[in-house]
């Protein structure tokens, strides 16, 4: 399988590592030959049809950050859209930084890809939570297959898992501490009393939090993660409009200690629902699967044969979320 | 006719007679009292299964008089009588008028706020209170929406139970 990679910070070099660690053994296991045939950055691309070397690739972007760098087979300033116009690929990764604004160029990417035919995977929020539709209404125009595990919870299963493992069920709605930053936040301040920007400085110096941390703290990202979630599992028709958000800047040591008095904690929560398209500060019980720590996310899908099922997993991290990409393209290949 | 209850009752000397002395002299006949001190509750109090025995008017005095001791009555055959509903408001709720919070929480159909704590901050719009509301059994979710609202309206960021 020829594959592009769109982006290559975090995600995209954790992808490239994941394809370095793991080549033998999934094609050993699936018969899958994985070839990484271009990878793009802002700075340009990488390409050899022959296959990159992703030793060198890695290298590269680390010592020089910049693809185009790439020997002999770097271009300076091609666009991605120009990389999809002139490679032959058969799947593209789509791990450009999230954008909640207009969702570009990640939208571009993913229907231009699309109408000619490509399979698509990827973990960027942006477009899933402004276009999903549209996104999905392209996959299914044009045959092929469209996979976002990465964009929900990083590691932790939850699409693929309600669509597959749960296929039986109706899923009645899904609750879950969908940021892992907010979490960190949260936990730290109950455990050790402190404040809100105390906390968030900790949590910056720890690169837990972004410089600019707004999308997490402002529950923008849980946001997007919800509507990603009520289009898909829930078939809700939704865009990012029609999520009620509030962040955690407004919690205080007080709040959380009053909560804590009543056996409580508070908890950054998605609610996905037939009622509610939710993020806000909620009160768990302590002790109740909504209870975790750190930087972990969790979610409980209640479904109507089931009941409750509850995933927890790494919400974060490049590795972590290359896991839920490497799932997927394997999903694309045993299913072509 | 037979009733099964379940109370709750403070861990502290004498609660249980307090309770059983009223039913036996009301005329009710007490078939089983399950008193496990070990089993408690998240507030530290003990749940007491008691069945009792006597023509419905009795038992409906008798649930009146536990009512007026003020001993909570968890369940009532099986089912729970109230559920809690605890919130927290995060604003400046002295200056905002904690009474008036209260009485437009009473307000709401088949409310009552138990328990209200306040945790003041140096800052007085980070001050936050936490209100345990017993509300009638199955209308968490419209209640919790109303709270919402009332919070709201007095600028206090409220957070409800998931």
């Amino acid at each position: 399988m020829n594959i592009c990679i769109m982006g290559f910070g975090s995600v995209g070099q954790g992808v490239a590592r994941v394809f370095q660690m793991k080549k033998e053994q999934i094609k050993e296991d699936h018969g899958l030959d994985l070839n990484l045939i271009a990878a793009v950055d802002r700075s340009g691309a990488a390409v050899n049809l022959e296959g990159l070397d992703l030793n060198l690739l890695l290298e590269t972007k680390k010592s020089t950050g910049k693809l185009s760098e790439y020997p002999e087979n770097g271009a300076e300033g091609i666009s991605g859209v120009e990389i999809l116009e002139e490679v032959d690929y058969d799947c593209l990764i789509e791990v450009t930084p999230t954008n909640i604004e207009d969702g570009e160029p990640a939208r571009s990417h993913i229907l231009k890809a699309m109408q000619d035919g490509k399979h698509v995977v990827t973990s960027n929020k942006g477009p899933l939570a402004l276009n999903f539709r549209e996104l999905a209404d392209s996959a299914q125009k044009n045959n092929v297959q469209f996979k976002y595990e990465a964009s929900v919870g990083g590691a932790m299963p939850i699409i693929n898992f309600a669509h597959e493992t749960l296929s039986g069920c109706r899923i009645e709605s899904i609750y879950g501490i969908l940021n892992g930053t907010t979490n960190y936040i949260l936990s730290r301040m109950a455990k050790e009393g402190s404040s809100y920007e105390q906390t968030l400085n900790e949590a910056k110096e720890l690169g837990i939090a972004e410089t600019d941390p707004t999308q997490d703290v402002e529950g923008e990202d849980a946001a997007c993660k919800v509507v990603i979630l009520a289009n898909s599992i829930l078939k809700i028709d939704a865009t990012y409009q029609d999520v009620e958000v509030r962040g955690i800047s407004q919690i205080t040591p007080e709040s959380i200690s009053l909560a804590k008095k009543e056996g409580y904690l508070i908890k950054l929560i998605g609610e996905v629902s037939e009622d509610a398209l939710e993020v806000s500060p909620r009160l768990v019980k302590e002790g109740s699967p909504f209870a975790v720590d750190g930087t972990l996310n969790v979610a409980t899908l209640k479904t109507d044969l089931a009941d409750d099922v509850t995933v927890v997993g790494k919400g974060a991290g490049s590795l972590e979320t290359a896991s839920a990409i490497m799932s997927d393209i394997i999903s694309i290949w045993k299913t072509n | 006719m037979r009733l099964n209850l379940v109370l709750e009752l403070l861990d502290v000397p004498g609660q249980l007679t307090d309770v059983l002395n009223p039913i036996g002299r009301l005329g009710a006949n007490i078939v089983a009292v399950i008193h496990q001190r070990d089993v408690k509750t998240e507030r530290g109090t003990v749940p007491v299964q008691i069945t009792i025995e006597g023509d419905k008017e009795t038992l409906n005095q008798v649930l009146n008089d536990i009512e007026e001791a003020r001993i909570e009555i968890m369940q009532v055959d099986g089912i729970l009588r109230k559920e809690k509903i605890t919130t927290i408001m995060v604003g400046n709720i002295v200056d905002k008028d904690v009474k008036d919070t209260v009485e437009l929480l009473n307000r709401i159909d088949g409310v009552r706020v138990a328990d209200l704590d306040l945790k003041m901050s140096d800052h007085p719009e980070k001050s936050a209170s936490r209100i345990v509301i017993e509300a009638e059994q199955g209308r968490r979710k419209e209640i919790m929406a109303k709270i919402k609202n009332i919070g709201q309206s007095k600028g206090f960021m409220v957070i409800n139970e998931v």
